[in-house]
Order: C-alpha cells, then sequence, then structure tokens
C-alpha cells in the first residue's frame, strides 16, 4: 500500500520535488478516487505534477486540452458520421439482398430498423480524451488542463464524468468507466470555477516553492549548476518575485534560466549575467529594467 | 471525529467560508484514510478537502488555529475516545461560557473593535482578538493611515479641504473602501474593486451569452456548410452557419476630475478600467474647466500612476473653477464628430457649473449621437436646485440621473447599464420572432411568401425547413 511519502519518492524519481501538501493531495486523490483541482500562477508545475505522476505510477496520460467553445463532441464522444456513410454504401449490395426477401415496404422498415444498432454502436464510436480515459483497460491519469479557458456549459458537461466517472451516451446507455482514471484539473485562474466543480474535486493550491524546494528542483534538473549557484539564483529569482512585475518569473522560468546559465557554463551571478540573460526571466519591456536594475543593486 | 469535524465546519460556515454536507464527508473519509498523525498532516487533510478557493486559505488558517488550540487533540499518547469526550466537554463549556457573555462588552471596546470588521462573537469569547491589537500598534496604523494622505502631494501645497464635508459621497467612498484621503489606490482598494467587478462579472455572464448566442445565430453558411460535408458526400450533417459581426458596446464616459468629485470620478474609472475590453469598449476623458482623453492612458498606464499623473494637474489643470458648459462645448468640437456607432454615454459630475454659461442645447446634440445618456451625480435630489448647481437642467436632457455614493452603487448603475445596453441589442431579433409568432398564427399557404405582413419575401431561414 502507498504512502504519502511513498508518493513523494515516486514522484521524485521522475523528477518532481512534491511538498508534503502536493503528496498528500496525490495520495489522497489515489485512494479515494477524487479528482484533483490544482490552481496557481503559470509555471509552478500543475501540469508537470500531472506528467511526472503519469511516468511515475505508469499510468498512460490522457490529456485534454481545454479552449473556449470545447463541446461534448470535442471531449467525450463523436460519431463517426464519415465511417457510417462509407458503410452505407460498401455494405449496399448486402442490404439490397438482405432487404429485398421482404414483401412490403413496411417489413423492409421493420426489418432495417432491427439491425439499426449496428450502425449506432462501439464501431463507429471516435473515443475523445475522456471517454478514452474512462474505457483503458489500466488506470489511466486523465488531465483536464487549463479548464478555466472552457465555458460554463462545458463545465457542466464535466459535472456527471468526474462525480460518477461515466458517460451517457443517448444511442449506447451509460458507459462506466473500467478503471477510475486519476483525474487532475489544472486552472490559472482566469475565471471562477463554479462551486459545483469545486465540491467534486479536492482542491490544491500550487504557490511558488519555498527556497529548499526550489534549489531542490533546479538541481534535480540540472546537476551541473552547483549548490551555491543555484541557491544564488533562486534567492535572486524571490526578490524578483516581490518586485511586482507583470509577469513574475516562476519555476519554470528558473528550469530555462538554469538551462541558459549551464549552456553558458557561468559559475558565479553577476550583474552582466543577468543582463545577458534577462529575457528568460522577464517576459515585458517594463519588466525588463525592473530585473537589470535589481541585478545591479544586490549582486554588484 | 465526526462531531468535531461537524463542529469546526459550522465554525468555518461562520467565518463565510462555504462548505457542503459532501465536502464534509470528504473530510471525514480522508482523515479515516490517514489518520491523524499531527496538526500539520491533519490541517492539510482539511485544507484539501473543505476549501476549495485560494481566498478562502487564510480564513481557514486562522479558523483552524482558533478551533484547535482549544484542545490538545494531537497529542499521540492520548487515546482517541478520551478525546472525543475533552473535545465534547469542553465545546460545551465554550457554548456555556458564550451565554455567560454580557452584552455590554461591546461597546465598552467599541473603538478597538472596529478595527477590525471580521470579528464575529466567538472572538469576543476568545479575547484573543482584543490581547492582540496593542494599544501602541494602534497608534502606528494611525500614523500610517496619516501619512498615506499626504503621499504624493507633497509636491504641491495641500488643497482646501473644505469640501470633502460637504459632499456626501467623498465621505461614504472614504468610509467604505478607503482609509485615506489619498491620490492612489490602496492594493485592498483595488482587490476590493476587483472583488465588485467580479461579482458583477459573473452575474452578467451568464445573461450576456445566452443573448449573444441568440444574435451571433445566422443564416445558412453554404460555402462552409458544402466544405464541411465534403467527407459526408455532401449529406449536410454538420450545417455551418453565419456568425454575425457582434461589437462590444460602446461607452463614452465623461468623468470630472475637480475636487468635489474626485473620489467618486477616480472609482469610476478604476472601474471602467477593470471592466475594459472585457465586455466593453470605453472612451474615457476627463473634464474640469478643459476637456482630455485619457482611453490610451488608461489602457496603457498602471492605474495608480494615471491617477497621479490627473493629480499633478498635467492633462488637465484642476486649480481652474468647473465649468460644465464650456467642457461640453469643447467636447462637441473636439470629439462629438469622430464617436463611433451610437455609443452610451456617462456623465459624472455635480453640475456645479461656477455660474459659468450653460451651454445645454450641446447636451441636446450629444443626446442625439448617443444611444442612451445616463447622469451620475453624487449629490442627493433636493440640493439639485441650489446655488450654481444646474442639475435640474442638465438632467432634463439625460435618460436618466442616478444618485451614487459607494463603490457599490456606481456597480450597480453600471451593471444596470451593460443589461440595457445588451438588452437594446437583442430588441430587433425578438421583434422579428414576434412578428414571425404572429404571422403563423394567421397561416395562409397562399400568402406564405409574404408572411409577416412585409412586402418583401421572407427570408431563407434554416431552421425553418423543417416546417415544410
Amino acid at each position: 500500500m502507498i504512502t504519502e511519502q511513498g508518493v513523494k519518492d515516486l514522484l521524485s524519481t521522475s523528477g518532481y520535488i512534491a511538498d508534503d501538501t502536493i503528496a498528500t493531495a496525490v495520495f489522497l486523490a489515489l485512494r479515494m478516487e477524487k479528482p484533483i483541482l490544482i490552481e496557481g500562477p503559470p509555471g509552478v508545475g500543475k501540469t508537470g505534477l500531472a506528467k511526472a505522476l503519469s511516468s511515475a505510477l505508469d499510468f498512460p496520460l490522457v490529456r485534454l486540452q481545454c479552449y473556449e467553445g470545447i463541446d461534448e463532441g470535442k471531449a467525450l464522444y463523436d460519431w463517426e458520421y464519415g465511417k457510417q456513410l462509407l458503410y452505407t454504401q460498401l455494405l449496399r449490395t448486402q442490404l439490397d439482398t438482405y432487404l429485398s426477401v421482404s414483401a412490403d415496404l413496411r417489413e423492409a422498415v421493420e426489418r432495417l430498423s432491427a439491425e439499426e444498432s449496428l450502425f449506432f454502436s462501439k464501431n463507429f464510436l471516435v473515443q475523445r480524451p475522456i471517454l478514452r480515459s474512462f474505457m483503458s483497460e489500466k488506470r489511466s491519469l486523465l488531465l483536464i488542463d487549463e479548464i478555466d479557458r472552457s465555458d460554463d456549459e462545458f463545465e457542466a458537461l464535466l459535472l456527471e464524468c468526474l462525480s460518477d466517472f461515466q458517460v451517457s451516451i443517448p444511442e449506447l446507455g451509460v458507459i462506466e468507466a473500467k478503471r477510475k482514471p486519476l483525474t487532475i484539473l489544472t486552472s490559472n485562474g482566469t475565471r471562477m470555477i463554479s462551486d459545483a466543480l469545486r465540491r467534486r474535486c479536492l482542491y490544491l493550491y500550487i504557490g511558488y516553492p519555498e527556497l529548499e524546494r526550489e534549489v531542490a528542483i533546479v538541481r534535480v534538473k540540472f546537476p551541473e549548476i552547483c549548490d551555491t549557484l543555484a541557491r544564488q539564483m533562486v534567492e535572486f529569482l524571490r526578490k524578483t518575485r516581490e518586485l511586482n512585475l507583470r509577469k513574475p518569473p516562476s519555476v519554470s522560468e528558473a528550469l530555462d534560466w538554469a538551462q541558459v546559465i549551464s549552456i553558458l557554463k557561468a559559475t558565479k551571478l553577476t550583474p552582466e549575467v543577468v543582463a545577458n540573460t534577462v529575457g528568460v526571466i522577464a517576459k515585458h519591456q517594463t519588466d525588463l529594467q525592473k530585473v537589470t536594475d535589481l541585478a545591479l543593486q544586490e549582486l554588484s | 471525529m465526526e462531531r468535531i469535524i461537524a463542529g469546526f465546519v459550522a465554525a468555518l460556515r461562520e467565518s463565510g467560508i462555504r462548505v457542503s454536507p459532501g465536502e464534509s464527508l470528504d473530510a471525514v473519509q480522508a482523515l479515516g484514510i490517514c489518520g491523524m498523525e499531527g496538526r500539520r498532516s491533519s490541517r492539510q487533510l482539511l485544507r484539501l478537502t473543505l476549501v476549495k478557493n485560494v481566498n478562502d486559505i487564510p480564513i481557514f488558517n486562522e479558523v483552524f488555529n482558533r478551533y484547535f488550540s482549544r484542545y490538545k487533540f494531537f497529542d499521540p499518547d492520548m487515546n482517541v475516545p478520551e478525546l472525543m469526550d475533552a473535545a465534547i466537554v469542553s465545546m460545551e463549556g465554550e457554548f456555556n461560557y458564550l451565554d455567560q457573555l454580557p452584552g455590554d462588552d461591546h461597546d465598552d471596546n467599541g473603538p478597538l473593535l472596529k478595527l477590525d470588521s471580521d470579528i464575529n462573537p466567538e472572538d469576543l469569547a476568545e479575547l484573543k482578538s482584543l490581547t492582540e491589537i496593542d494599544p501602541d500598534d494602534m497608534d502606528g496604523i494611525e500614523i500610517v493611515v496619516q501619512m498615506k494622505g499626504y503621499r504624493g502631494k507633497a509636491k504641491k501645497a495641500p488643497r482646501p479641504t473644505r469640501r470633502y464635508t460637504q459632499n456626501p459621497l467623498t465621505i461614504e467612498l472614504n468610509k467604505s473602501n478607503s482609509t485615506q484621503m489619498g491620490i492612489t489606490f490602496t492594493p485592498e482598494e483595488q482587490i476590493a474593486m476587483q472583488d465588485v467587478v467580479s461579482r458583477m462579472m459573473l452575474r452578467l455572464r451568464k445573461d450576456m451569452k445566452r443573448m449573444k448566442n441568440n444574435q451571433s445565430r445566422g443564416k445558412l453558411h453554404v460555402i462552409k456548410t458544402i466544405q464541411k460535408n465534403y467527407r459526408h458526400d455532401m449529406v449536410p450533417f454538420q450545417v455551418a452557419l453565419r456568425r454575425k459581426r457582434r461589437e462590444k458596446p460602446r461607452l463614452v464616459v465623461l468623468c470630472d476630475v475637480s475636487f468635489s468629485v474626485s473620489h467618486a470620478s477616480r472609482f469610476m474609472l478604476l472601474l471602467l478600467h477593470t471592466l475594459h475590453n472585457q465586455m466593453l469598449d470605453v472612451r474615457s476623458f476627463i473634464f474640469n474647466r478643459e476637456v482630455a482623453e485619457i482611453t490610451e492612458m488608461l489602457a496603457n498606464m498602471p492605474v495608480n500612476d494615471l491617477m497621479e499623473t490627473i493629480d499633478t494637474g498635467d492633462i488637465v489643470d484642476l486649480d481652474e473653477n468647473s465649468s460644465f458648459g464650456q467642457v461640453f462645448l469643447a467636447f462637441k468640437k473636439r470629439y462629438l464628430e469622430n464617436l463611433r456607432g451610437r455609443p452610451a454615454f456617462i456623465i459624472l459630475g455635480d453640475a456645479r457649473n461656477n455660474y459659468d454659461e450653460a451651454n445645454d442645447w450641446v447636451l441636446d446634440e450629444i443626446r442625439e449621437k448617443a444611444r442612451y445618456m445616463l447622469w451620475l451625480t453624487p449629490e442627493d435630489r433636493d440640493t439639485w436646485s441650489r446655488g450654481d448647481c444646474l442639475m435640474e437642467l442638465y438632467g432634463s436632457y439625460c435618460d436618466k440621473v442616478e444618485v451614487v455614493k459607494t463603490v457599490e452603487d456606481l456597480s450597480m448603475v453600471v451593471e444596470e447599464l451593460l443589461r440595457d445596453i445588451y438588452a437594446d441589442q437583442a430588441e430587433p431579433i425578438d421583434k422579428k420572432r414576434l412578428r414571425d409568432a404572429k404571422a403563423a398564427e394567421t397561416y395562409d399557404s397562399r400568402d406564405y411568401y409574404t408572411r409577416g405582413g412585409s412586402s418583401e419575401p421572407a427570408a431563407f431561414d434554416p431552421s425553418g425547413r423543417s416546417h415544410w
């Protein structure tokens, strides 16, 4: 039986340094079979957690990227009209012979409608991500990414899937998940998610990590960067986050920066190094100046 | 354990966090799975299952600390039944204590408590929050408040504050939203504004979307339909409809920034700034004796910088007396011709013209250009005809004159306006529907092509095909 510490260790094998809250949330989600709703600023590893979990637990990752206007045809299932049409065309001769025995039109219709279910079978069903993860023989990891980009209607559509792990298809009836997938929803908070959806999930807020954890994250991904340099970088980034930038650098920026620094083979953080690589941390023109100023002030 | 959780959930609810029974069940289940090993992990478990919003996390932490500091729950040596009994006894004790609490205490400690509006009777019972507010600290806060008032004003001599006392608006706004007579907005004010706006947006969004969907549904797009159904052998399984081009509602705002109404207009600007780009196309003007457009600045500058710029008088001179007549004339000359569409107009000001020429005929012309004209004034109706106030005169040209005193008022008015604008745009379709419905009642196959009473043939309507 897996424990919270076990979750932590598992995640760290796939390069994700989790804190206690994250580990507990994942542990609970696995045990209670409830979805996790993760909120937090962009780039703190919300999607990264899902990916790391999928590789660590060996659950196949099924990803559904949300966008405005996404509907059940894109998320749950769709009928393959083209294939249905093609089959009727190809089977025309068989149909003709099959129906030719019938005495009149009424009987022909009856005969045909008896076979109707042929054309609305799983054969002609296109599985979209959610249904695919439900039908998977192995327990899968369903990642519903950036749920805040979708519309209210889509959120309502998810309610049935997330609370009961089933999909209702009018022609086929209710399809229940073979193995309940570990479900992770992420949101950047651009829109308020409805309470109904929140209620069905465990709520996990991932903020910017503490100093030690961020250093560890950088060190895990880029072992060639020595501990003192990593610490210096992270401390500097933490100060830039307090600058009230338009887009404060998050963990993903920290990793990008670490990569750049390791390519440049810098051994120490100096104002020049920061000035040369500032484009990796700051993503707005006004922010660039603020960061270089901070570097001059702090590092010289 | 269930009882403790239930009590804790009740405490959370009292502090304003919405927790459903299902969530409390989750919490119990989670605790059952993970066990109550330590304070930290239990708090994590409860937070994961009970709190569903980032903003609620600090409140949750506070309630958790308060609630579970009463008894030592998580001592591993004690056994659970004992703990339960202890908890229940101490909870009951708590309630008795509450009953015994004399009501007079509230009044005695009034001034101290007013600092923190979130304090509820439970806190009183604890008497903990009282000790937390150290009298020395209070001085500190007061000093900070006073300092803030002068921030940014240092360059100029303080202006007379006589008007503040006259004007109910500024006082109200100060009371509800700001602790300073300041130029810029504190983060709390901005958060409060965000809050007001986001609540408003939530209310509006659903209605808007429905209206939008109704409006954007158009006629059949033949080419796209053929393209889309090519792989279906041209059998139109999927229909593509033309989308109607829809524009954001336009809004033109004229804000008086003279000293008498400056607070109201600033909140107005902030409100519109927050709304801008979300569902509105706003052009903002500020005026005192002269008028200037600040749309670009609102979009590109941080709000606080802009407020300071306005306050230095670089955009419009603030030392002059405001003159609505001159402003209207200047507005007509410079801007009225190049306003696109039929915008809704909002004028915010007290209509105190300082006995200048009224030029009210200009308002008539603006009204012709406008879809809707709304005047917001901070003054009560009975002062409208007193002194140099021309509210009665100007008001006669407007669709509506509203008295706004607080940010809530302001957001209510703007929300109503937005609804009106959207409803206005939806109207043509509704009328047509009504006409069709009427025509259908007196349906006659002979006049099929001229149904609806108009001489032109009925437009091709894909949804109508099913009736053939």
